[in-house]
């Protein structure tokens, strides 16, 4: 048999670092949710399993929740789905949407008992809260039964860095059970866990698009294939995720660097599904302003979303730069005790406060030289 | 700039040419009267050198000469930069404007008309004069400073050529060449987000973090309303899940108390079932206990009717015996009654003997009383016959003596006193003239007409008034007069006082005054005799009159009289009265103890008497009860006995009735010992049971409609999609809270940016306004002493005060004198002068000055002057030369012979 697994929609989230682009980001999670169905038809999927999380919470617009029903709809398989933290099976959850029940080949798995299909028998985990130290897994017996064993679960693996432990789930699990496979939920980078003998019968699919930046591997979905009961799982990863979210960050120490980050934007494509972040530090010499204003000038224009942190920059001393061709008088005074102040102040914010400073004289003096 | 000479024509009050120089290249005075025109020559230098030559308008006509149609000329000769020019301008008719320079020994053109006005101001360095007006002293470059009209010495501002001239001259540069472009862009960067006061702009220029800020605290706001939405979701969440929770519990326990309530249903109805069964035995029970106690009890009382019934007859028998016996003693105790009362009656008649006894001795002791009373009366009527004699006496001696009383007494001697004097004034006031003639003569004294005769030796004395005349025999008249009217006048005085005395003394028959007193003690013993008898009688009287003491004495003889009358032998023997008391006493008491002997053998005899008809009637009633109860019991019995039985058959009955109850007894028990198996009250539990089965089922239809509302309202706060509403709002703020940030930087560096350049600036200023500011407190210590403290300027050279060094703040200048104000404005100009004359001596020119300031400090100053002439040519134009000739190098000019 051959199935996808996916997980972590998060339909509805948030997405306070990229400002007025977050409705984009938004849409763009349903388009990758109908590349996730195409997906499953590109690689024979028989049937979908969502390890929880397709929606990023409980009281999302209703409307979403409508679009995703009639996504999943659109798939010719069955689609078996369980709640995750983020939309528990509680009332008024997105659960109760009557989507659920108008699309037949959609099942919400609500109780924590095996479904025998097929295929394969169906051990599911849903979440009725959004916080708990219990294993959702541990209910799961399939050591008796002849046909595939799939567990659907959605929780932290232990040994994951996260503090408490919320719904944790065993990095044997799997084995433990008498599970073929373990389709994961919750983390959103495609993460596996190998036994031993380098079979992987648990696994994370990941977000299917990602969320934020600095997400390691994420934006995939997972296509299983089992051939019977006990044979190990064939997981192939399968990308579904269109935007980039491209962190760039450089420690400035020489003239003319800031050139090489031009031309690596330059290169970032297709920019209209890239959003940037671009953080510079060091030191900022006078002949690379210009420079900084371009960088600017591209993030503000040529990408979905740029954003330029500059705070950790401080100017480089100028012995023989533009503060020296001011003629003496409160102004070459003024840039140079600034110029100290953004290098050598204990306060970063006042740094911060004096690079920017600094950097408004030279552009007033540019101004006026004109 | 040095001044060489000077040459006006038709400006103002000169109508002639007047020509002055070649000046001094230190000190010059320029002195006239007033009106002479010695402000126009510094006016008419100014036009020449700052104004354009065209000028028009009302200001230059002005300085026309009055009342002629003549064109103002002035030509100047100056040096400047080491080259030496000359102006000449016409204004209005005919203007013109011609430039020289000096070269190669002589003046020659250099340029005219607009071009020698333009060429001129690029020369000395002033800015463009306006159009068509005059020029003002901002025009005037150097001479701003350099230059003091008359009236004009202060300095309130510089315009900011003449103060970056200021600065170049002191080696410092505020902000470069293209400084002020650079400040100028820096000010409106600086003002694109604050005002002036360093406060962020509002209104319509408001700075763009301000709206910024505002849609942060509206996103703010309905963030947290969103927020509060979503957990209500949650919230109303947990509260369906609760109340299904609830639901259900209230339906598990339900179903759980259903089948207890089954069950105790059916217990109730057996023990209902055994609750009847045993009532029904116990009434069975009861019966046959019932007719048991019936039968026992007639038995009973069968036998007690019989034996009361023999008991009765007894005592009916007895008590006709006893009746019989009483009736007898009745009659006996009656007839001893009878005779104790007789014998009382008798023995209470002996009373009426006393009575007369009685009677007796009171009339005795009555007599003797009325015996004893009309003697003492007989006493007192004979001391009031004795006193009223004695009074009537007295009253008649007092009538006849007439006495004056006290005040009448004084009043004699008082009159008494006044004669006297009378007479001593009136023999004092007549002439007395006294002859002693040696030999007896005869006098005759005309007044009064009398005549004596004076034996030889003997003295005689002749008195009158007002005069005295006598005539001596053989001698003649003698005639003696003395002051009239005083004798006439006593002599009234004294008859006036005699008639008052005799008028006073005239009823009691003698002036003498101790006379008069006699008579009065007289009266006054007779008066205290006739009080003390009227006393007397009072006493004797005793509120009692003459006649009641008479009629009492009657009456008493009457009543004596009349008891002697009955009882003839207390005439001779009047009786004994304690005696008859004695008597009548001892038989009162021998009579009253008969009495009462009888009168208790009365009570007795009656008492027994009555006790014996109690005892009778009460026997005879007894039998009469004892009879009737006996027919009662004769009659309960026949009703007892009537059912024929005999004793045997009624005590066989009494068995069966026995056997009967014991064996319903034991029925009853055992019916009772089920229903005790039974626990409780099953139906009392069926009760409670059913009550609380229906509080669950209440519960159960609460929760459900509580689960219905939550349910409602979470399907409504779902619907509207609260998350997506809570994210959007925090996207929102996110961004505004970066783009804040963002522009809070960029306000932050502009403001940064703009404080260091001030401060620096600030700083440079402070530095480059000391050495003037130093020098000119050097100069005002050498002219004021160090009173004044240290001068004060703007950073444009402007000054604001003095800091003295004993006051803890700047004293302004407003504060200061007029005349140390003056020398203050001079100072500083002289101070300015020597900075700008650091690379070429400058012309000052100081126009009717220092006018406040006294000698003392006057002398300073030309010191000064002198001092500044190293590096200044100075002019000055005054109407007080005298003032200035101290100035031992000045060359002065007189103005006023120039002008005839």
């Amino acid at each position: 048999m051959q199935f996808l697994h996916s997980s972590d929609w998060q339909i509805g989230m948030k997405a306070e670092s990229v400002g007025r682009t977050a409705e984009r980001v938004r849409e763009e999670r349903l388009e990758a949710a109908k590349r996730v169905v195409q997906a499953a038809r590109d690689n024979g999927a028989e049937m979908v399993f969502l390890s929880g999380d397709v929606f990023e919470d409980n009281a999302v617009d209703r409307l979403l929740v409508r679009k995703v029903g009639e996504i999943l709809r659109a798939f010719p398989g069955p689609v078996y789905i369980i709640p995750g933290n983020h939309d528990p099976l509680v009332p008024g959850s997105v659960w109760e949407h009557s989507v659920w029940k108008d699309a037949a080949n959609i099942t919400v798995l609500s109780k924590s008992e095996p479904v025998e299909l097929d295929q394969c028998i169906l051990f599911p985990c849903p979440l009725h809260e959004k916080y708990s130290t219990k294993n959702p897994t541990a209910w799961i017996d399939a050591k008796n039964v002849t046909k595939p064993a799939i567990g659907l679960a959605h929780g932290n693996v232990e040994g994951i860095p996260n503090g408490e432990p919320d719904y944790p789930i065993p990095r044997d699990a799997a084995n433990r059970l008498g599970l073929d496979y373990l389709a994961l939920g919750h983390w959103h980078s495609f993460a596996r866990y190998d036994t031993g003998d380098g079979v992987c019968r648990m696994a994370y699919a990941g977000t299917h698009e990602t969320t934020k930046f600095g997400e390691r591997d994420s934006g995939n979905v997972v296509v299983v294939e089992i051939a019977h009961h006990g044979t190990p799982p064939k997981l192939t990863p399968v990308k579904t995720g269109r935007l980039d979210w491209r962190t760039v960050e450089r420690t400035v120490d020489q003239p003319q660097s800031l050139e090489a980050v031009i031309e690596e934007l330059g290169r970032l494509d297709p920019p209209d599904a890239t959003l940037v972040r671009v953080i510079i530090g060091g030191v900022l010499f006078p002949e690379d302003r210009h420079a900084l204003v371009r960088i600017e000038e591209l993030l503000a224009s040529r990408f979905l979303f740029g954003s330029l942190d500059t705070s950790a920059l401080i100017p480089a001393p100028d012995g023989e730069g533009w503060i020296e061709s001011l003629a003496s008088g409160s102004f070459r005074e003024a840039a140079v005790k600034l110029r100290s102040q953004a290098a050598q102040s204990a306060n970063p914010a006042e740094r911060a406060v004096a690079t920017h400073a600094l950097l408004q004289l030279f552009e007033l003096y540019e101004r006026s030289r004109a | 700039m040095i001044l060489h000479s000077l040459s006006v024509a038709n400006w103002r009050s000169l109508l002639n040419p007047v020509e002055l120089g070649p000046f001094s290249d230190r000190l010059n005075v320029i002195h006239a009267p007033n009106g002479t025109g010695k402000s126009s020559l510094f006016e008419a230098m100014r036009r020449a050198l700052f104004d354009a030559h065209h000028v028009s308008g009302e200001e230059i006509g002005a300085v026309r000469p009055w009342g002629r149609s003549l064109a103002p000329q002035v030509k100047v000769e100056f040096t400047q930069s080491g080259v030496r020019y000359r102006v000449e301008k016409t204004f209005l008719d005919g203007a013109s404007a011609r430039l020289f320079r000096f070269e190669e020994g002589k003046f020659r053109p250099l340029a005219d008309s607009r071009n020698a006005d333009s060429k001129l101001r690029e020369i000395i360095a002033a800015s463009d004069a306006p159009g068509r007006g005059l020029s003002k002293h901002e025009h005037w470059g150097l001479s701003e400073v350099l230059w003091a009209p008359q009236g004009a010495l202060h300095l309130d501002s510089l315009s900011s050529s003449v103060t970056e001239n200021l600065r170049a001259a002191l080696g410092v540069q505020l902000t470069g060449e293209r400084g002020s472009r650079l400040e100028e862009l820096l000010e409106e960067r600086y003002q694109t987000y604050f005002t002036k006061g360093g406060k962020p702009r509002t209104g319509k220029q408001a700075a763009p973090i301000l709206a910024l800020e505002s849609a942060h605290a509206a996103a703010v706001v309905e963030r947290q309303q969103q927020l509060e939405q979503q957990q209500r979701f949650e919230e109303t969440s947990r509260a369906v899940e609760d109340a299904r929770q609830k639901r259900g519990q209230a339906r598990i326990e339900a179903n759980a108390l259903r089948d207890t309530v089954a069950q105790t249903s059916k217990q109730a109805e057996t023990y209902q079932q055994l609750q009847s069964e045993l009532e029904q035995k116990r009434l069975t029970e009861q019966a046959a206990k019932d007719r048991f106690d019936a039968i026992g009890k007639s038995l009973e009382l069968i036998g007690h009717t019989r034996e009361e019934i023999t008991e009765l007859e007894a005592k009916i028998s007895n008590s006709g015996t006893l009746v019989t016996e009483l009736a007898t003693e009745l009659n006996n105790t009656a007839k001893a009654a009878e005779d104790a009362r007789r014998k009382r009656d008798e023995s209470r008649r002996q009373r009426s003997s006393l009575v007369q006894s009685t009677a007796a001795v009171e009339d005795a002791q009555a007599f003797v009383e009325d015996n004893k009373a009309h003697q003492a009366l007989a006493v007192r009527i004979e001391k009031l016959r004795r006193f009223e004699a004695d009074l009537r006496q007295s009253k008649e001696k007092r009538t006849a003596l007439v006495a004056p009383d006290d005040k009448t007494i004084q009043a004699v001697r008082k009159h008494l006193t006044a004669l006297e004097k009378a007479q001593a004034a009136l023999r004092a006031s007549l002439i007395h003239l006294t002859v002693k003639p040696d030999k007896k003569t005869k006098i005759h004294q005309r007044s009064p007409n009398e005549s004596q005769t004076v034996a030889a030796g003997k003295a005689a004395t002749f008195s009158g008034s007002p005069e005295v005349t006598i005539e001596i025999e053989g001698f003649g008249t003698i005639h003696a007069s003395g002051p009239e009217g005083d004798a006439e006048a006593n002599a009234e005085a004294l008859r006036e006082a005699g008639s008052k005395l005799t008028k006073l003394t005239q009823p009691y028959g003698t002036q003498d005054p101790d006379r008069l007193q006699l008579l009065r003690e007289q009266a006054e013993e007779l008066d205290r005799n006739i009080r003390q008898l009227e006393e007397q009688i009072s006493e004797v009287l005793d509120e009692d009159s003459a006649d009641d003491l008479n009629q009492r004495a009657a009456e008493l003889d009457a009543r004596i009289r009349e008891r002697l009358g009955r009882f003839p032998t207390w005439e001779k023997q009047p009786p004994t009265v304690s005696d008859l008391k004695s008597a009548l006493e001892k038989q009162r008491k021998t009579i009253e103890a008969t009495i009462e002997t009888a009168e208790d053998e009365y009570d007795k005899a009656q008492f027994a008497a009555r006790a014996v008809e109690k005892r009778h009637g009460k026997a005879d009633e007894e039998l009469k009860n004892a009879r009737l109860n006996l027919e009662a019991a004769q009659e309960r019995l026949k009703d007892l006995t009537k059912d024929g039985q005999s004793d045997a058959a009624r005590a066989s009955a009494r068995q069966e009735a026995l056997m009967a109850w014991e064996a319903a007894k034991t029925r009853a028990k055992e019916c009772e010992a089920k229903l005790n198996e039974i626990p409780g009250d099953p139906q009392k539990d069926l009760q409670k049971l059913g009550r609380q089965l229906k509080a669950l089922e209440e519960a159960e239809t609460q929760a459900r409609d509580e689960e219905n509302q939550a349910e409602g309202r979470l399907q409504t706060l779902a619907a509207e999609g609260v998350y997506s509403k809570l994210a959007a709002c925090e996207e929102t703020l996110a961004d505004l809270k970066s783009r804040i940030q963002r522009e809070r930087l960029r306000m932050d560096a502009t403001k940064l940016l703009y404080d260091t350049v001030t401060s620096c600036k600030a700083a440079i200023v402070a530095a480059v306004a000391a050495p003037v500011e130093r020098t000119a407190t050097h100069m005002l210590n050498r002219i004021a002493g160090p009173r004044l403290g240290t001068v004060r300027l703007t950073e444009n050279f402007v000054p604001v005060g003095v800091r003295p060094e004993i006051a803890p703040e700047p004293v302004e200048l407003t504060n200061l004198s007029g005349g140390e104000q003056e020398q203050l404005f001079l100072i500083i100009r002289l101070a300015l002068g020597q900075v700008l004359a650091k690379e070429e001596r400058q012309l000052v020119v100081l126009d009717d000055v220092l006018n406040a300031t006294d000698t003392g400090r006057l002398a300073r100053v030309l010191n000064l002057l002198e001092e500044c002439a190293d590096r200044l040519q100075i002019v000055i134009l005054t109407c007080h030369p005298e003032r200035y000739r101290g100035l031992d190098e000045a060359k002065f000019f007189d103005l006023q012979p120039l002008c005839n």
